[in-house]
């Protein structure tokens, strides 16, 4: 999820949780530590990387954006969960097909 | 002390459960992240909050952040770990066991009393317990600071090493049949210590590979080098991972 709300462009800590949170429609809340835990991780795996940093009044914000890495792992996890849900939907339908 | 304030106080102690270097380069960034998160009129961090501070501070403190492109270190890392994981089931099994040990059975040609063998007992498990505390917190110990590039960590641990190589072979040598009264792990037969020697060496072996030696850093190397340095690892597997990207654009067209 945190891959996916840096796919439109680089984003700053708080801009994810917001992300992830209308992303989901609500149904996950980050939270902080479990945030920079994940992006510890995902600079140390060379997922993500910092984009720049500014200071708005008078605190730290530092934009995260995906690596070529970061691109190609969401690209392809995307395309495999759409081909589950789209033999999924076909079977339902088949199902639906047979049931009516 | 405005709300602001007092919960910016709060939120700074229990950053402090997070490690020193960590802190150093995030602090201020995670704090703007709760402040703009505490809803108007928080005094206090939420129960959940804290507890999810206190969780990833203790967690980031005990995983070292080795770049995936020191494949080599990340490996003898794990390695550690799982060492640590071994002794530590090894000590919940030594407890769970060593009440059924007869300890004079050990102290062959002494005929203890009931009391005695109770009081030899407790000093067995105490030295028993205090001893495969030990090897816990080495691994732990090296498989931080390894992670953390620390050449001196690496030259610790093939002398560790060395030494568990002198302590499983001296057991072997010294132990009669039958007696379990040993500091390394026998009361499973040869193969667990084996096995954890194996682990050893594979870990000496992983520390001395030539794309390890890059990753540790020599005497004297200042942190804004070893930024540096990670920072060229970054680079080089992004670049890396463009050139595979690239070659395989041919075969796709």
């Amino acid at each position: 999820m945190i891959l996916t709300a840096l796919a439109d462009g680089a984003q700053h800590g708080y801009g994810i949780i917001t992300d992830v949170r209308d992303i989901s429609g609500g149904q996950v809340r980050l939270r902080a530590g479990t945030l920079y835990m994940a992006l510890d991780r995902l600079r140390a795996d060379e997922l993500i990387t910092v984009d720049r940093e500014e200071i708005v009044d008078g605190r730290l914000r530092r934009y995260y954006r995906l690596t070529p890495a970061g691109t190609k792992l969401l690209a392809d996890e995307a395309a495999r969960l759409q081909a589950h849900a789209s033999v999924a939907l076909r079977r339902l339908n088949l199902a639906g097909g047979m049931a009516t | 002390m405005t709300d602001q304030a007092g919960l910016e106080r709060a939120y700074r102690r229990l950053l402090a459960w997070y490690p020193r270097e960590f802190r150093r380069e995030n602090e201020q960034e995670i704090l703007a992240v709760l402040m703009a998160d505490a809803p108007d009129g928080q005094r206090r961090p939420g129960l959940a909050q804290s507890a999810d501070l206190i969780r990833s501070g203790l967690w980031m403190r005990l995983r070292p952040s080795v770049p995936r492109s020191a494949r080599t270190v990340r490996a003898a890392v794990r390695l550690m770990y799982a060492g640590a994981a071994v002794s530590t089931v090894n000590l919940i099994l030594l407890l769970a066991l060593i009440a059924d040990i007869e300890i004079y059975h050990a102290i062959p040609g002494h005929h203890l009393t009931a009391a005695q063998v109770s009081q030899v007992s407790t000093l067995f498990i105490t030295i028993c317990t205090l001893w495969d505390l030990v090897p816990i917190a080495v691994w732990l110990w090296m498989a931080q600071t390894c992670g953390r590039g620390r050449n001196w960590a690496r030259i610790v641990s093939t002398v560790l090493f060395g030494a568990a190589t002198l302590n499983l072979t001296s057991a072997f040598n010294w132990l009669p049949p039958g007696n379990h009264l040993t500091l390394v792990p026998m009361f499973y037969g040869p193969t667990l210590p084996v096995l954890y020697w194996l682990a050893g060496l594979a870990v000496v072996w992983l520390l001395w590979r030539p794309a390890s030696s890059a990753f540790f850093r020599p005497p004297g190397y200042t942190q804004a080098q070893h930024q540096a340095q990670t920072a060229e690892f970054d680079h080089q597997a992004q670049m890396a991972e463009l050139a595979r990207l690239r070659a395989r654009l041919p075969r796709q067209v």
